[in-house]
C-alpha cells in the first residue's frame, strides 16, 4: 500500500505541527510568528496597558484621585468613541443624535464602574507582551500576560488594537476567551431588541446601574 | 467535571444529585469558571494571520444560535434564583472561611481527578504529547502532589492543559448547534451537552473510584460543585452587572467554548470588523 508511508508522513507532519504549536503556545514570543508581529502595536500595549494596571494596583493612592487617573489612562489606552459605537451593534445605524449624546456619557460611567470592579478581581502588577498577530494591516492582536499582585500564575490577556505606526488604540480586550466589547455588544443589542428596538430603555437602565437595580 | 448517576434505580441518590446539579446550573457560568489553572486554554492566537472574511457580520464571535430562547430564559431565571438563595451563599461562606491557599488546594484536587478524562480527549484529538504530559501530571500530582492537592507537575514544567469531549468534537469539526440553558446543567450547546454526557460516562475516575452510589462519588460531586461555584464567582458577578444577564452569559459561554476549541486546533479567531455595524438594523425586532 502506498497510503501507509504517506499516512506516516502526514502523522509525522501533524506531530511536528502539534508540537510546534505547543512549544509556540508555551513560549509565545517564539520566533515562529515573528514575521506576523507588529512592534508598534506591541510597544503601545506594553506602555499604556501597563499604565492602567499600575494605576489599579496602586494601593496608596486615594480613591478619588485613582478614579481620575484611571480615566485618563483608559483614554490613552482605548478608543472610547469607537467602542461606544461598536457596543450598539446594529443600533449604531439607527440611534438618533440626541440618543447618542445621552448614551455616550452614560455608557462611559457604566463601563468604568463595571470594569474597574471586574479588573479588581484579578488585580495584577506587571504586563508583559508575549507576541502579536497582524489580522490585517492596522488591525492587530497583541498577546500579553499579567502577573504579580494577586495573580498566582501569569494570566493571559489579549488586546485588539487598531491604528498604524506609532498611533494605536485598543478597541477590545479578551480574557479567558471572552472579548469584552463583543460581549457588551450582545448584552446591549439583546436589551434593545427586547425593548422593541427602543434605545432609550437601555440608556435608562444604564443610568440606574445595570440589571441589579431594575 | 462532575459525576452523574448512571442508574435510575437509585432514586434517593438521583434526587439528591438532581438538586445538587441544579445548584450547579446556577453556578451556571460554569464555562466562565474554567478550571482556573488551565490558563493556557485562553487563546493566544498561535496561527499565522489569515485575511479577514469579506463579510464581517457573520463572524463566529457574533453568531447567536438560540432557537429555544424563551425556554432557556426561563431556565436561566430559575437557576439564578436558586443560586441567589442557596448556592451563592454557600459558596460565599466557603470563600469567607477558607484562605486562597486552601481553595487552591481544593481546585487542584478537583482538576486532578479530571485528568484521566483529559488524557482520553488528548488521545482522541490526536495529540500524543499532550496526552503523555497529562498522564505524567496525573501520576506525579496524585502521588508526590498528595492526591492532587499540590500541582507539583506544573513546577516541573508540565502545566495543565484541559480537554473534554465537547472540545474533541469541536476539533473534529462538529458545529456547536443550538444554545441550551439546561436547569440541571447550566449553559451549553448541543455539541457540548453530548460531550459532557460522555465526559461523565467515560470518566475513568468515576468507573474506578465510584459514582454517586459511593461516598467518594458524593464527596467528589459536592466538592466539585463548591469549587466550580467559587471559581465562577467573579464571572457571575460580571453577568449580574450586565443589562441582559442571559444574553451576556450566552455570549461569554459561546466565546469561551469556541476559544477552548481553537486552543486545540490552533485556528485563528474570526473577528467582526470593528467599525461596520451589522446591516440588518430593523428599528424594532422584539425577541420571541
Amino acid at each position: 500500500m502506498t497510503s501507509s508511508p504517506t499516512r506516516r508522513g502526514a502523522n509525522a507532519a501533524l506531530l511536528t505541527f502539534a508540537s510546534a504549536l505547543t512549544i509556540g503556545a508555551a513560549t509565545l514570543a517564539g520566533p515562529a510568528f515573528a514575521q506576523a508581529r507588529d512592534p508598534g502595536a506591541e510597544a503601545f500595549v506594553q506602555a499604556k496597558g501597563q499604565r492602567v494596571i499600575s494605576v489599579l494596583a496602586n494601593k496608596s493612592m486615594p480613591d478619588a484621585q485613582k478614579k481620575q487617573i484611571f480615566k485618563q489612562a483608559v483614554d490613552e489606552l482605548a478608543d472610547v468613541p469607537r467602542i461606544t459605537n461598536f457596543v450598539l451593534g446594529k443600533y449604531a445605524r439607527t440611534i438618533t443624535p440626541e440618543q447618542k449624546a445621552r448614551f455616550t456619557p452614560v455608557f462611559r460611567t457604566y463601563a468604568e464602574n463595571v470594569y474597574q470592579n471586574r479588573i479588581d478581581d484579578y488585580r495584577g502588577e506587571k504586563l508583559t507582551v508575549t507576541g502579536s498577530v497582524i489580522r490585517k494591516p492596522g488591525d492587530v492582536i497583541v498577546n500579553t500576560t499579567i502577573s504579580g499582585g494577586q495573580i498566582k500564575s501569569p494570566l493571559p490577556v489579549t488586546w485588539r488594537v487598531l491604528g498604524s505606526g506609532q498611533t494605536w488604540k485598543v478597541v477590545d480586550v479578551q480574557f479567558k476567551g471572552v472579548w469584552l466589547a463583543i460581549t457588551q455588544q450582545q448584552d446591549f443589542v439583546s436589551t434593545i431588541d427586547n425593548a422593541g428596538g427602543n434605545v432609550d430603555v437601555l440608556i435608562n437602565q444604564l443610568q440606574k446601574g445595570g440589571s441589579n437595580r431594575r | 467535571m462532575s459525576d452523574q448517576p448512571q442508574s435510575p434505580r437509585r432514586k434517593a441518590a438521583g434526587r439528591r444529585f438532581a438538586v445538587a446539579v441544579g445548584l450547579m446550573s446556577a453556578a451556571s457560568v460554569l464555562a466562565l469558571a474554567p478550571v482556573a489553572q488551565a490558563q493556557e486554554a485562553v487563546p493566544t492566537v498561535p496561527a499565522p494571520p489569515v485575511s479577514a472574511p469579506a463579510v464581517a457580520d457573520d463572524s463566529a464571535a457574533l453568531a447567536v444560535n438560540d432557537p429555544l430562547e424563551g425556554a432557556n430564559r426561563a431556565s436561566f431565571k430559575f437557576s439564578m434564583g436558586v443560586d441567589k438563595v442557596l448556592l451563592g451563599p454557600i459558596a460565599h461562606g466557603y470563600m469567607a472561611v477558607t484562605p486562597d491557599v486552601v481553595r487552591d488546594r481544593v481546585s487542584n484536587a478537583v482538576y486532578n481527578l479530571g485528568e484521566p478524562n483529559t488524557v482520553i480527549n488528548h488521545v482522541l484529538q490526536g495529540k500524543p504529547k499532550r496526552a503523555m504530559r497529562s498522564t505524567t501530571r496525573f501520576l506525579v500530582n496524585s502521588t508526590i502532589g498528595v492526591l492532587g492537592l499540590f500541582d507539583v507537575a506544573a513546577k516541573m514544567n508540565l502545566p495543565p492543559r484541559a480537554a473534554d469531549f465537547g472540545q474533541t468534537f469541536g476539533t473534529w469539526g462538529a458545529q456547536p448547534g443550538a444554545y441550551l440553558y439546561v436547569p440541571v446543567m447550566g449553559p451549553m450547546n448541543v455539541r457540548d451537552g453530548v460531550g459532557r454526557a460522555l465526559d461523565i460516562f467515560t470518566d475513568p475516575v468515576r468507573i474506578v473510584g465510584g459514582g454517586l452510589d459511593t461516598d467518594f462519588g458524593k464527596a467528589r460531586l459536592a466538592v466539585t460543585i463548591l469549587d466550580t461555584r467559587a471559581l465562577a464567582d467573579p464571572a457571575l458577578r460580571a453577568v449580574k452587572d450586565s443589562n441582559d444577564p442571559y444574553a451576556t452569559a450566552r455570549s461569554a459561554y459561546t466565546q469561551y467554548r469556541e476559544a477552548f476549541i481553537r486552543e486545540a486546533t490552533g485556528e485563528m479567531e474570526d473577528l467582526p470588523d470593528f467599525d461596520t455595524p451589522p446591516a440588518d438594523a430593523p428599528p424594532a425586532t422584539p425577541n420571541p
